[in-house]
């Protein structure tokens, strides 16, 4: 199945929703083959699950479509060691105010952090973002865009072109992180906002290790449906 | 599947094969992405030729709104349009006759179809003018203005949709229109004894902004270079800078092509006619309208980062394409590529007489990622036994103001084979720097077959000495930065034209 029939599948489950729960955004990455951290999504109001098939320690995360960051609300919790951490930190997160649910899932290592995002830009229709990513994003601006969808070697060009590059080849003695398995979701985003099913798509941060990457938080913004 | 194009005139339609893009069908199927993306004008009937060899090389001009009277524009571009190899008709009911030349009282009593007509009517008369056009012109220039500039949106509409159904190519409104010497056309309304015109040569300008244009005109012929063609296209309800650029790139007369922007329509389309042109010969581009930052409003990290400037200028870098920062530095690079051919390779070499201006030199060449590379030891040696021991011998060569004329010369040489290019920096305050100068430059010149520019400064001989430099084909710039900026535009990248 090509990318834009199984988004347009996807995106039927929500046929009111343009701003779609991560939870739901995560596992259709899981399922395009892209990476994201195992665990459950939890509704407000629902007992808490048996969590003894996830390894801890374990991340809890608010989710609702009108809460815009979550950090900026307390609406995080990490480092959750066992069933009465997580028990206590579901709890705090469901009296959000606006809470839908709570996001429980295996708390991924630390790695280097980075943005890959897409737009449909005014003058040049779909357009992919790469850049250093993070809480800082919008403060460093170090951010390049290529025309979507793009090939493996645009993918590789467009990493190439931020200031912070070096930090994936190994900078001050670090190990290089995985630019083979960054390509395979610059390529996959790119597919995705070259649809025209979306309007913005944002996976930040991205955590890239010496082998590997895990995708920690991801958004879609559906476009206007015709 | 066929969509009619919304912003081209004649007969504009696309088809999705047209689209060069693997998921160009996705696009087409969702909104509007439809009327925006992907437009293809196709060629008119009755032209054999290039479609906008009609626009460049018009066999016969209309001027609708001619008159007799100089102090009016009618009158003012009649008389530049007079000069052109091919048949003028003035097009006005009050004359029978306007200097010596036939007019006519409308369009339709024009004599043939006439590759050109320039309308000089105020705006809300145009609708009417074009609708008289069907059948009678194959481009229509609009030079009024009073459209969308000033949100008169529906009248710029009208005439969009006039052209279209009357097989019309439009250019304009809003703009100064077209200059090309070889034709001797010439339908800007600026008086000779306001803006002399440059000579013929190998600069084609296209701007969107009739100010900016004249600047670059009055810019380039200061600086000794000339034109080949240039066009202002103002509101672009039609004619565009894609089109523009992919006649230009094989356009003989062309080597490098100067473009100033504030919008640029259909971005996939322009970037895919920058990189045609670019491919072939230098594209130098200056983007206004830097300002409009990103989506506040947005619901993303990357909506809020994706300002229109921002992905203009990272798009612009992505695909390889030449961005200036300002009309300056279009115009340093614009000059030096209209004297010497670029090659690859950023190895400089920077000789001179004033450590001043050589430090500034080297501080520049940092700046635009310029290489100054060590002179090899053999050339150190050769130099330090020609040289008096006070000179500088390693990059930049210092010459200091006890230089004698052939010093320059020596340096040259010896330094031929180990650099991309040379910025030879001349004080002509001192009683060494003298006219041979010139002679030497030319000669290295022809031998090293390499990029050399060079800044004179400090009166006496210069006048004379910047004169002779460009006689031989070497751009003079009146600062140390600039004569860099022009070496810039020689080196790297610009190896990739051919």
């Amino acid at each position: 199945m090509d990318r834009r029939e199984s988004l347009r599948r996807f995106l039927g489950a929500y046929p009111d929703t343009r701003l779609l729960p991560e939870h739901a955004v995560k596992g259709f990455l899981r399922e395009a083959g892209l990476p994201v951290p195992v665990g459950f999504f939890i509704p407000a109001g629902d007992p808490l699950p048996d969590c003894s098939r996830l390894s801890y320690p374990l991340a809890a995360k608010v989710s609702s479509s009108r809460i815009r960051s979550k950090s900026d609300v307390g609406g995080i919790r990490l480092g959750l060691k066992d069933s009465t951490g997580v028990a206590t930190a579901v709890a705090d997160l469901m009296g959000i105010e606006n809470a839908e649910g709570v996001i429980l899932e295996e708390q991924a290592q630390p790695g280097t952090e980075v943005i890959v995002g897409g737009i449909i830009d005014p003058q040049f229709g779909p357009v992919v973002m790469f850049g250093l990513g993070g809480v800082l994003v919008e403060l460093f601006h170090d951010v390049a865009f290529a025309l979507a969808p793009m090939t493996r070697d645009d993918a590789c060009r467009l990493m190439e072109r931020v200031k912070g590059y070096r930090l994936l080849t190994g900078y001050r003695g670090a190990p290089p992180r995985d630019r083979e398995a960054l390509a395979d979701i610059l390529v996959t985003v790119s597919e995705l906002i070259a649809t025209g099913l979306l309007e913005e798509i944002d996976l930040n941060p991205v955590a890239l290790y010496p082998s590997g990457a895990m995708i920690l938080d991801a958004k879609m913004f559906v476009a206007v449906r015709h | 599947m066929e969509f009619e194009g919304l912003c081209r005139g004649g007969c504009v339609v696309i088809t999705t094969h047209e689209i060069d893009n693997n998921l160009g069908r996705t696009f087409m199927e969702c909104g509007f992405f439809t009327s925006v993306f992907n437009l293809q004008a196709t060629n008119l009937p009755g032209c054999s030729m290039k479609e906008l060899d009609c626009l460049f090389f018009p066999k016969s001009v209309a001027l609708v709104g001619a008159t007799p009277d100089p102090a009016k524009l009618g009158g003012i571009v009649l008389r530049n349009l007079i000069r052109l190899k091919g048949t003028v008709y003035p097009v006005n009911p009050k004359y029978g006759e306007i200097l010596g030349i036939r007019s006519f009282p409308s369009v339709a009593d024009l004599p043939e179809t006439v590759d050109l007509s320039v309308i000089l009517r105020p705006a809300a008369d145009v609708p009417a003018i074009l609708e008289a056009h069907r059948g009678k012109a194959r481009f229509v220039l609009v030079v009024s203005a009073g459209f969308a500039e000033v949100g008169a949106s529906e009248l710029q509409a009208e005439i969009i949709r006039i052209g279209r159904e009357g097989g019309l190519r439009l250019v304009g409104p809003n703009c100064l229109g077209l200059y090309n010497p070889r034709h001797r056309l010439d339908t800007m309304f600026l008086p000779h004894a306001c803006l002399k015109r440059p000579k013929r040569g190998n600069v084609a300008v296209v701007s969107q902004s009739g100010a900016v244009m004249i600047c670059l005109l009055e810019a380039i012929r200061m600086a000794n270079t000339g034109i080949s063609k240039v066009v202002n296209y103002g509101n672009a309800v039609d004619l565009d800078a894609p089109e523009v650029y992919e006649y230009l790139a094989e356009d003989d007369d062309t080597a490098v092509v100067v473009s100033y922007l504030e919008s640029v329509g259909d971005g996939r389309r322009f970037l895919k006619a920058a990189r045609f042109l670019s491919d072939r010969k230098p594209l130098l581009i200056l983007k206004a309208g830097k300002g409009a930052g990103g989506g506040a409003a947005a619901f993303s990290h990357t909506g809020r980062l994706a300002g229109n400037y921002e992905v203009f200028h990272s798009l612009m870098n992505h695909y390889g394409l030449h961005e200036v920062a300002c009309f300056d530095e279009l115009l340093d690079g614009a000059k030096a590529v209209s004297y010497q051919r670029p090659v690859p390779g950023k190895r400089v070499c920077i000789i001179t007489n004033g450590g001043g201006a050589g430090v500034l030199a080297v501080d520049e060449c940092a700046h635009r990622g310029l290489v100054l590379p060590d002179l090899p030891d053999e050339v150190r040696r050769d130099l330090r036994e020609a040289f008096p021991s006070f000179y500088t011998v390693a990059n930049p060569i210092d010459l200091t103001g006890q230089v004698r004329v052939d010093d320059y010369r020596e340096a040259l040489f010896a330094v031929r084979d180990v650099c991309d290019g040379f910025l030879v920096i001349a004080m002509t305050g001192v009683a060494g720097v003298t006219l041979r100068l010139a002679d030497h430059l030319r000669e290295f010149r022809e031998k090293a077959g390499k990029p050399v520019v060079v800044h004179i400064a400090q009166g006496g001989v210069a006048p004379r000495l910047i004169r002779l430099t460009e006689r031989a084909g070497i751009p003079v710039y009146p600062s140390p930065e600039r004569a860099v900026r022009g070496l810039a535009s020689l080196l790297g990248k610009g190896g990739s034209h051919g």
